[in-house]
């Protein structure tokens, strides 16, 4: 009898050996599987991931996806709370997915949705947990509610940044509210200090030349190199800000960074009521002077031109510490706007141009005048109060209403 | 009376000024100034305590310190300034 039983078990496990041979990875599991994404309205990675997985799940009928908007939506961010608390890591940044108890943060395209692609097929083949499925089921119900509260307040949110003005009409602020504030704070960034003192040496030295096309040339190409540099600056910030995602606590330190940089800016602004310079011995300075004066001296024009770029970005550098705080507010506001990518260096670039305008309006005049001047320091005062004033407000909305600044 | 100028090619206050005085010294010969490039004067800085630019110091006969001016100064003031302490 018990030699029967094994022959019967023997055949029946060849059979489905090769029977798991034949249909062996084409089969797929029948189990319905939930997976989950909390998301935000106006986050430029969640928007990737939803475009993602919309093209992705059609081919997996047995997969659903559940969304929950997390901005909003306060139950749904509870909800995130408890399930990121319940897989154990207290994740705060979106796009948050989960796909069989596996977590994935943030979405960067040629990675995570590789990762999102093997995930759900490990999930197909076997099966996979899902321990968060009876929290999710417990909010449900409230989730109905919710769901309604959030709409219109997503719809009031938007109608209000519609304003009538008289003999224009009705215009959306939304349109008018991300160049403005790209000019103007291009425009305080200009007036910092920070770097202009290297233009104006430069211009000085060049004015003891005789040679104007000379002065022409090295000086744009400083003033540009200068602008490439800073430009890099801002989209490398960019992308670093768009590569990590829009994690909460990255949004909180770069709002407690414009505090401090405004109060002191601000503090500055008050204190400086002469709109002197500040005396300092700075070692850089003396250094970065010599070598102008050894570049601009130059006979060959392209070695000096080689040589003003090199110095250009090499102080652009050096003075990164001193003038990184409103391009990275600045950056960090852009990213909270879900752009297209050409749109978010269009912004960088006419940040940029605003930002150079002091310094082209110097440089031009000395070239013209062949004298050397000055932007009255009473700006740079104003520009303290104004870019302190600003950095204050951006911070404390970074921090506490960042939808405000969701300018997309 | 002698004025002692402190300022530096970078900074955008002493450039404003330096017309302004150049103007003042054109239409007052007899005054007396001295500029100093605060990279170059080390010595004199400190002498002076300079922490601000640009600075004007005011001397009197006896090369002795009695006004002291820091920052922008409009050219009226300036010269209303000279010709109050002509002749000290």
């Amino acid at each position: 009898m018990k030699i029967k039983i094994a022959k019967f078990f023997s055949i029946l496990f060849v059979c489905v050996f090769f029977v798991s041979l034949l249909f062996g990875g084409t089969v797929k599991a029948e189990t319905n599987l939930d997976i989950y994404m909390f998301w935000g309205d106006g986050c430029p990675h969640c928007e990737k991931e939803s475009k993602f997985l919309n093209e992705l799940l059609p081919s997996y009928p047995n997969i659903s996806l559940n969304k929950y908007e997390v901005y909003y939506n306060k139950t749904n961010s509870t909800l995130m709370k408890k399930v990121s608390s319940e897989l154990g890591s207290n994740v705060s940044g979106i796009p948050y997915l989960i796909i069989g108890d596996k977590e994935f943060v943030g979405f960067s395209e040629g990675i995570t949705d590789k990762e999102i692609k093997d995930r759900i097929e490990e999930c197909v083949v076997s099966t996979c947990p899902d321990s968060i499925s009876s929290i999710i089921n417990d909010n449900n119900k409230s989730d109905e509610k919710d769901d309604e509260e959030q709409k219109n307040q997503t719809i009031e949110t938007k109608e209000s940044k519609i304003i009538s003005l008289p003999f224009i009409g009705k215009i959306n602020t939304i349109d008018f509210s991300l160049p403005l504030l790209t000019i103007i704070m291009g425009v305080l960034d200009g007036f910092n200090p920070c770097a202009m003192w290297v233009l104006l040496f430069l211009i000085s030295l060049l004015l003891g030349f005789n040679d104007r096309r000379k002065m022409w040339i090295l000086g744009s190409i400083f003033i540009f190199a200068s602008a490439f540099c800073y430009f890099l600056f801002m989209a490398a910030w960019l992308n670093l800000i768009i590569f990590i995602g829009y994690v909460s606590w990255i949004r909180i330190i770069i709002g407690l960074v414009a505090l401090i940089g405004g109060a002191y800016s601000f503090k500055k602004g008050i204190e400086n009521k002469d709109g002197g310079c500040e005396v300092t011995n700075k070692q850089e300075r003396k250094v970065v002077f010599e070598k102008l004066r050894e570049i601009a001296s130059r006979k060959n024009l392209l070695i000096a031109i080689g040589g003003i770029i090199l110095l250009a970005f090499a102080v652009n550098l050096v003075e990164l510490v001193c003038s990184a705080g409103l391009p990275a507010i600045y950056t960090q506001v852009l990213t909270l706007s879900h752009l297209e990518n050409w749109q978010y260096y269009g912004y960088i670039l006419l940040y940029i141009l605003f930002f150079m305008i002091d310094d082209l309006i110097i440089f031009i005049i000395a070239m013209i005048t062949l004298k050397m001047t000055g932007i009255s320091t009473k700006y740079s005062r104003y520009s303290s109060l104004i870019g302190g004033g600003l950095m204050l407000i951006i911070g404390l909305l970074l921090i506490f209403k960042p939808e405000i600044l969701m300018f997309g | 009376m002698k004025v002692l100028k402190f300022g530096a090619v970078w900074c955008p206050g002493c450039l404003v000024m330096k017309p302004r005085w150049a103007e003042i010294e054109k239409e007052n010969p007899w005054l007396q100034t001295e500029y100093f490039d605060i990279d170059s004067s080390k010595e004199m800085i400190d002498q002076y305590q300079i922490q601000t630019l640009p600075t004007f110091i005011f001397l009197d006969k006896e090369n002795k310190e009695f006004l002291r001016l820091v920052g922008e100064i409009k050219k009226e003031k300036l010269v209303d300034t000279i010709n109050e302490n002509k002749n000290r």
